[in-house]
């Protein structure tokens, strides 16, 4: 399904998604708030001109914070545990950037090809993902060109939507985007030869753009795999604090903890939650005997930069590392994970 | 105006004599316009060393860092480290040393003065560029000169400044071995403390209503805590180890540590983690503002350490930084104290 919106009409359309009568979705989409790009329910006044949101879109399957169970403890009576699952509600997220949509099916691989994870699964067949094409790179830092991406990449995506000044060229990419499109009935209108024409120039532009270059993704996880006891590793990572940026702003970093948040000790209550964790930080790795096998920063990175286009290539034919370059323009000191992928493959030879 | 081969030089020498066993100072990044932090350690990277307005990173950090190691290794030291240092960062250093964490031989201070400008706030910078991006930043007297592929873009310092930098009355760093630039110590370009006291002119409810939505925003990535050189405690209350694990603690030990801070993101933690990483740093932070500019998510970190600093000078003319053998604020009294409980 291929149609036309034009921009006036978009309010309409996200209108139309909200409105009870329809499925009941929940629109979200990237709004300026204290001087950054976050996702935000929208009901009105969308106008899609961010460059690319601080944060990926991956907590809507993948929040910061995840209750899985909560508990009670009375005492002479058995424990009693309830588990908590995700809220049935519709998320349609807008203006979701190329390579985003191409982190929803690698958390996908994560958390569906060998443990469903029920949590992750109940919020995912509750998101719609409604892309934005890039018609320019919305970052000096991007490089989706280099990991097999393309700023008018659809992987993930349920919509596609490309800028054609006036109005949007608007492409369902699944069946779910059909039924957001349809949501929307008269407000779109098929596409002229000229808008056939035009999105077929914007496109071929997009590509055009120059970005920023890996030299040799493809040899990357043979080369890694070679240089994994690099000196090159603390050396590009001597400036690093160790904080946990790069990651959490990463589509597709899906490492985490799980604690038991206690509420009161007699009666004993409480819940258990799952929260982000961050292979950045000293103690990710740190064994309760108090040995810590990833003790320095130079380990740290290796890892960050190895599962991106090592481990992750080995384990399901894909990089991880989506090239949104959000880990390199969050970074404050300066670590740069294209200039590190390209000087540990030209050293391994 | 400092001449980079003045900086360039003096770490050449220093190297080349064995009086320093590395150089920390700032060089090229490979993001545009943006300095990184360099570690010198022979002669042919000196030349790689830049001094520009992208300068931020507070480098006494990587000093810090360093004794980390060394202690890890058991290992002492047998030459300084030279490492190129701001006004602010000069003053943490000293800070660094009245805490005893290091001795005033280990480090050898190569000072660079801001005189009349500072560093760029990229934040402010962005929206005066209209979407172009800047390969390279310059000072020029009082402006900034930017390098974007449509040309060259001059801005007044003052436009694109971080406000910590126009609000620093101490842009000399008094505290030197050798040091470059002029000592324009006692400049004012604005109020000491003017954003803080933007701030606080609205109510109250407006104060917690805006605090509420940055609480709420952090998303406790740490960048703050890593980056700023006074967090340096082997533990610390936020941590999921807050406390050191040998071989001997027991497995009852670990499950019955004590965690003041949950993991979660989420409000009452978030306050909880920054109102106390503000309170640790009373009468320490020397308001080199590089936690705020750290932060991802712009929590105006700056505001609550300025809060504390701005209380340790009106009651008791206390400025961090200001000298080596000085008392520490919170090791120290007067007889003068207004509180009765103190004598």
């Amino acid at each position: 399904m291929e149609k036309i919106l034009d921009k006036k009409q978009i309010d309409g359309w996200i209108a139309a998604l909200t409105a009870k009568s329809q499925d009941g979705w929940e629109v979200h989409a990237p709004m300026l708030e204290e001087g950054i790009w976050t996702y935000q329910p929208a009901s009105g006044a969308v106008r899609l001109d961010h460059p690319n949101t601080n944060q990926s879109p991956k907590g809507f399957a993948f929040p910061q914070r995840e209750i899985f169970f909560s508990f009670e403890q009375i005492k002479g009576e058995a424990p009693r545990l309830t588990q908590v699952l995700p809220k049935e509600q519709r998320h349609a997220v807008f203006g979701v950037r190329p390579c985003d949509g191409r982190g929803v099916p690698r958390m996908d691989k994560v958390f569906t090809d060998h443990v469903e994870d029920p949590y992750y699964n109940a919020r995912r067949k509750n998101v719609a993902y409604v892309g934005l094409a890039c018609n320019k790179p919305p970052s000096p830092n991007c490089f989706c060109l280099s990991v097999g991406g393309s700023p008018v990449s659809t992987d993930g995506l349920d919509v596609q939507l490309t800028d054609l000044g006036d109005r949007y060229f608007v492409k369902a990419i699944t069946e779910t985007g059909k039924a957001l499109m349809t949501a929307g009935g008269k407000l779109f209108t098929d596409p002229s030869a000229a808008d056939q024409k035009q999105v077929k120039q914007v496109h071929t532009d997009a590509v055009a753009h120059p970005q920023r270059k890996i030299n040799d993704p493809d040899g990357a996880p043979a080369k890694l795999r070679a240089s994994f006891n690099s000196p090159l590793w603390e050396e590009m990572a001597r400036a690093c604090i160790g904080c946990g940026i790069c990651t959490f702003l990463c589509p597709t970093c899906h490492c985490f903890d799980i604690n038991d948040e206690v509420q009161s000790k007699a009666p004993l209550k409480g819940q258990r939650v799952r929260t982000w964790d961050n292979c950045q930080f000293p103690d990710f790795t740190m064994h309760s005997s108090g040995h810590n096998p990833r003790e320095n920063t130079g380990a740290r990175l290796r890892q960050r930069v190895n599962h991106k286009f090592q481990y992750f290539h080995e384990n399901f034919g894909m990089h991880q590392c989506t090239g949104c370059g959000r880990c390199i323009s969050g970074c404050p000191v300066g670590i740069d994970i294209v200039a590190v992928v390209n000087k540990v493959t030209e050293h391994a030879g | 105006m400092i001449d980079i081969k003045d900086i360039r030089d003096t770490a050449r020498d220093m190297l080349t004599k064995g009086e320093a066993r590395a150089v920390i100072g700032y060089r090229r990044g490979s993001r545009g316009m943006l300095a990184e932090p360099a570690f010198i350690t022979n002669l042919e990277q000196a030349d790689e060393l830049v001094w520009d307005p992208t300068c931020f990173h507070n480098l006494s950090l990587y000093l810090v860092e360093d004794r980390k190691f060394l202690a890890h290794l058991r290992k002492t030291a047998n030459a300084p480290i030279a490492i190129v240092a701001k006004g602010c960062d000069a003053r943490s250093i000293v800070v660094l040393m009245q805490e005893h964490y290091f001795k005033r031989e280990d480090v050898y201070i190569i000072g660079v003065s801001c005189e009349g400008t500072g560093v760029v706030d990229e934040r402010k910078l962005a929206p005066l560029l209209n979407g172009a991006h800047a390969t390279s930043a310059a000072f020029d007297g009082d402006d900034f000169v930017f390098t974007t592929a449509e040309g060259e873009k001059r801005l007044p310092a003052r436009e694109v400044m971080a406000d910590r930098c126009l609000e620093c009355r101490n842009p000399f760093p008094k505290e030197h071995n050798a040091v470059f630039g002029e000592d324009k110590t006692g400049r004012q370009l604005a109020e000491p403390f003017a954003a803080l006291t933007r701030f606080e002119a609205q109510g109250n409810s407006a104060r917690w209503d805006i605090w509420s939505r940055h609480f709420d925003r952090c998303i406790r990535c740490f960048a703050c805590r890593s980056v700023c050189p006074m967090c340096y405690c082997d533990e610390c209350v936020v941590d999921s180890i807050s406390f050191p694990v040998t071989a001997e603690t027991t497995a009852e030990d670990k499950a019955n540590r004590i965690r003041w801070i949950e993991r979660s993101a989420v409000r009452s933690e978030n306050i909880t983690y920054l109102m106390t990483r503000a309170m640790h740093l009373a009468g320490r932070c020397t308001d080199c503002g590089e936690c705020e500019r750290a932060c991802p998510v712009n929590v105006p970190i700056r505001l609550l350490n300025n809060k504390m600093e701005r209380e340790a000078r009106e009651k008791f003319g206390y400025e961090p930084g200001a000298s080596i053998g000085g008392s520490s604020l919170v090791a120290s009294f007067l007889d003068s104290d207004p509180g009765d409980f103190i004598r």
